[in-house]
């Protein structure tokens, strides 16, 4: 039996939805502990901070490939949870997501200038009204373009999962390449699978940062 | 910066708990005076309780395993599979898996058989058991038709040789580094791309199994006017299906069937099948 590629096409389009999952429940869970951290880590004690810095350190530091054996191989069997393939990629993806995504929204805090916090305090509002009225919606805004890049890594880094036989674009690739003897096309073909993605991905951030921005106040200096 | 430091230290010390946790607990299951915990498939299955089997193969290795275009694998090991399981009304659930890390995911309980070419040899078998062998192949050293030297000659040239990661063929090319022959590997993550870097001039030449090539090359015939065997290395080597040592039972069927289907005409039609005869 012998298949031509564009018997193929199908298959490799199928490996999208898995792909886009992967980086939906990555990025999500990114966000729902990046946030969170960046909060603790920009407005929290000093000591705190410099364990938040640590969880940073050790998940920016790590490659993907290795904290998803990490995890698949030894962290979770050791403590007794039997996660499938996909659950331990979104696990590794999320958590190496949330380092850097609190360091988005650190950065996005400390952009907004001190003075804000002091007038929310003096019209009454208490420390936790003034950041999540006013401090964490003006962060998301700010943060939203570097955001909308670190969808971008993810896009891409979720091929890493195919180690565990998760049945992403490139995994499907890489059969098709074995299936046809085709070196180069089922790969391009991934390629362009992965620019269409991040060009939409992008696109969509790009029109809610539009939509949302808050007009002067972003990159605004002190004059 | 002391409590940067005792933050990585506290996280070191919560990834190795867990990874000692994992390996003591290992090493206990293996004291307590069998040589190993009933598994999965150990006993017969409860009376009129279906069998499933978890069948982990590797899709980038035809004509044994590859995938077709509607996301199912195909090739001479699914078949062979699908036989031993009709046999028995075994119901199969297909799991693709990465070939480096296939035998931990068996170990794991995450796969129950690989039926993917896998060669039984003594490392392996130290850690999963095999079935009865069912196909014999011997290592090539393949290389373009207008290179004209010998097998020493090439091996012993300083030039690439290409081979896929973590195959026999890698085992092959690691020996002969070890005996002082003088080339350097080039490493790649399948058959079909080390055989494509010899083609295209990345590599001098490539080292491969009679099981992938011989079937690759009469449905490719475009490569085999371009390709030849310099010579071969080795004793011929045999593949099987593994399982996990505990599961007696179910090894003990797959021997049972694919004897049965060995010794049948069907055997010889799979072969001529998959252009492995």
């Amino acid at each position: 039996m012998q298949w031509k590629l564009l018997d193929y096409i199908p298959f490799l389009i199928n490996g999208v939805p898995w792909t886009l999952a992967l980086v939906c429940f990555g990025l999500a869970m990114g966000f729902s502990i990046g946030l969170p951290l960046s909060v603790i880590d920009t407005f929290g004690s000093k000591r705190v901070a410099r364990v938040i810095g640590a969880y940073v350190w050790f998940f920016r530091g790590t490659p993907l490939l290795v904290l998803l054996s990490l995890l698949y191989w030894g962290v979770l069997p050791s403590l007794g949870i039997k996660a499938s393939p996909f659950l331990a990629s979104v696990l590794a993806l999320g958590l190496r997501s949330s380092a850097y995504q609190s360091q988005i929204f650190r950065s996005a805090f400390l952009s907004i200038e001190s003075g804000q916090l002091l007038a929310a305090r003096s019209i009454g509002m208490s420390d936790s009204q003034a950041l999540i009225n006013v401090l964490i919606p003006q962060a998301l805004r700010i943060a939203l373009p570097s955001w909308s890049n670190e969808y971008a890594v993810m896009l891409k880094d979720s091929s890493i999962c195919f180690a565990l036989g998760v049945m992403e674009i490139l995994t499907r690739a890489k059969y098709v390449s074995t299936a046809t003897g085709l070196a180069l096309f089922p790969f391009l073909i991934a390629g362009i699978l992965y620019l269409v993605l991040t060009q939409v991905g992008v696109g969509i951030a790009e029109l809610v940062h539009r939509r949302f921005r808050i007009p002067g106040t972003v990159g605004v200096s002190n004059c | 910066m002391v409590g940067r430091y005792l933050g990585v230290l506290l996280l070191g010390l919560v990834i190795g708990l867990a990874l000692g946790y994992a390996l003591t607990g290992s090493q206990a299951r293996s004291q307590d005076g069998c040589l190993y915990k009933p598994g999965k498939f150990a006993y017969p299955p409860e009376e009129g309780k279906e069998v499933v089997i978890v069948y982990g193969f590797d899709a980038n290795y035809p004509p044994f395993t590859l995938m077709q275009p509607n996301g199912t694998p195909v090739g001479f090991d699914v078949d062979v599979m699908n036989l031993i399981a009709r046999k028995y009304g075994w119901k199969i659930v297909y799991k693709p898996w990465d070939w480096s890390t296939i035998v931990t995911a068996l170990e794991n309980g995450d796969i129950d058989v690989i039926a993917s070419g896998m060669t039984f040899n003594a490392p392996r078998s130290q850690k999963i058991w095999f079935s009865v062998p069912y196909y014999s192949y011997v290592h090539q050293l393949v290389v373009l038709r207008e290179d004209g030297r010998s097998l020493d000659e090439i091996l012993n040239s300083g030039e690439y040789v290409a081979v896929q990661i973590g195959s026999t063929a890698d085992e092959w090319a690691d020996r002969l580094l070890k005996a002082g022959y003088n080339f350097k590997k080039l490493g790649l993550d399948s058959y079909v791309a080390a055989l494509q870097a010899l083609l295209d001039g990345r590599a001098s030449a490539f080292i491969t199994d009679s099981a992938f090539l011989g079937p690759y090359l009469k449905r490719n015939p475009q490569v085999e006017a371009k390709v030849r065997v310099a010579g071969e290395l080795g004793a011929p080597n045999v593949y099987a299906i593994a399982t996990r040592p505990q599961d007696k039972w179910l090894r003990d069927r797959i021997n049972e069937a694919l004897e049965e289907l060995m010794d049948s005409p069907v055997w010889n039609e799979l072969l001529r099948k998959w252009g492995l005869d």
